[in-house]
């Protein structure tokens, strides 16, 4: 009897060890969840300077067909030290990845930041273009 | 058949586990149950004390760190003779003792009740001598912090004496003492007092800054132009034209500086409202401004700036605690830490 409850004890805690290790949903590189969506685009765009502040001066021009953002920004903004956020259809993700401050402040070469669908399979390279805001 | 009985529960008891932990478990539960009388706490007559620390944020050479001083015995005991405390490092003029025990009133007032003579203080002890029959007190010890404590620590011994012969004791501390200097509410305004030293925490008019150039560390200006918000700025003096228009700096006024816009960041002493928000010495070693710009435009009551001076002496935090577009002024108050 004792041996028999040993040894059932053992089998349930594999089965619930195999069970837990199914891997049920395919992740990418970075841990995130591919699904089925093959949407692919920026649906808002910020950029905050280095108070946190917006730097806008209005609304981002947003081109889902051209790809590309169309942001001015205020006189006297210090375009070194800006953070970007973008806003993504579910389940994208942007390439490269904001980490921190990042330099706009070469505007004849625009920034160009890819957004990748949700099943991955779908890239779409959008260029942010800053303008600063002249008396 | 009471050993067959016995051999059978013992057999229960060793197959199962569960029955293992339903016996402890069921005697938890009855010793749970047991009610114990409830008798009201003796209170203690014998003279005790004890200590609250009313300040916080750090602490600032020129301000106070207060504390309130309870000490009690039995009413038939005896009564308070004195209060004492010693710092370790001697305070500043005007370090005293409250000699007033104080209660909160209905509507959140603290009211003041003298208990004893005016405090003394010499060296590093300062007392009160209780007058009148007085068994409890709370009293409130305001220790000014002078600059010759600064970076070090600071602690306090607290003491009582009861006409009992009784004496207790409670030590505070050790505090750290910033490093940081301070100063409130410089007035600035647009071409007059707008030469901003942070070397000297000080404002210079444009004939004091030509005689002092290189203490200039900010230039303040107010613009109002069109199409774009500039409105109040501190820009250095080293910064493109188009950040100092209209402004003529005065010969030799040409040091740098790196310059950061902090939007919300309300430090308690400097802006005196009601968050508990402070810049403290930390704040200032942990602080790199070495890819920051040398102006800041548009700057708005309460927003702030971090500073870096060109020297690489100074790091400061300028508040700028209201601003009047009419009269292209502001008022500022400044934190300075030396690297």
């Amino acid at each position: 009897m004792k041996k028999f409850t040993k040894y059932s004890t053992l089998i349930l805690f594999l089965l619930a060890l195999v069970s837990a290790c199914k891997n049920d949903f395919p992740i990418d590189e970075d841990g995130l969840l591919i699904t089925d969506r093959a949407e692919c685009y920026v649906s808002n765009f910020e950029l905050l300077g280095a108070d946190f502040q917006t730097v806008r001066t209005k609304n981002p021009v947003i081109d889902t067909v051209a790809q590309t953002i169309e942001v001015e920004v205020f006189f006297g903004t210090d375009l070194k030290n800006l953070f970007p956020q973008f806003s993504l259809v579910t389940d994208a993700k942007l390439d490269p990845k904001i980490v921190g401050k990042v330099d706009f402040s070469d505007l004849s070469n625009p920034k160009v930041y890819t957004v990748v669908s949700g099943n991955r399979k779908v890239r779409k390279p959008y260029t942010v273009k800053v303008t600063v805001q002249q008396p | 058949m009471i050993s067959k009985m016995l051999s059978t529960i013992n057999f229960s008891i060793k197959s199962g586990f569960i029955c293992k932990l339903m016996i402890p478990a069921a005697l938890l539960l009855l010793n749970a149950c047991e009610e114990k009388e409830y008798a009201i706490p003796e209170a203690k007559t014998e003279l005790q004390n004890d200590v609250l620390k009313r300040t916080t944020g750090p602490h600032v050479a020129g301000l106070d760190i207060e504390f309130a001083y309870a000490m009690a015995l039995g009413v038939d005991k005896g009564r308070l003779v004195s209060a004492t405390v010693e710092a370790s490092v001697a305070g500043e003029e005007g370090t005293y003792m409250d000699p007033k025990s104080y209660y909160t009133d209905g509507s959140g007032e603290d009211i003041g009740v003298t208990v004893g003579e005016p405090s003394v203080t010499q060296g590093t002890r300062t007392s009160v001598r209780f007058v009148g029959d007085t068994s409890a007190a709370t009293l409130r010890y305001y220790y000014k912090i002078p600059e010759s404590a600064k970076g070090q620590n600071v602690s306090f011994n607290f003491s009582a004496e009861a006409s009992t012969g009784e004496k207790v004791t409670y030590a505070m501390g050790p505090y750290k003492i910033s490093r940081m200097d301070m100063k409130l509410d410089l007035a600035v305004k647009d071409s007059t007092a707008c030469y901003i030293s942070i070397a000297d925490m000080a404002v210079y008019s444009p004939e004091e800054a030509a005689a002092n150039p290189g203490k200039v560390d900010l230039v303040y200006l107010y613009r109002n132009i069109p199409n774009i918000t500039f409105n109040h700025s501190l820009v250095a003096p080293s910064a493109p034209a188009e950040y100092l228009r209209g402004v003529q700096l005065p010969s030799g006024v040409n040091n740098s500086a790196k310059i950061r816009k902090v939007w919300g960041l309300r430090d308690q002493h400097l802006a005196r409202m009601q968050f508990g928000v402070f810049v403290d010495d930390l704040d200032f070693e942990k602080l790199n401004l070495a890819a920051e710009p040398d102006y800041a435009i548009n700057l708005r009551a309460e927003s702030g700036t971090w500073v870096e001076t060109a020297d690489g002496k100074y790091r400061a935090y300028i508040f700028v605690n209201s601003v009047n577009n009419n009269g292209k002024s502001a008022v500022i108050s400044i934190k300075r830490f030396a690297l």
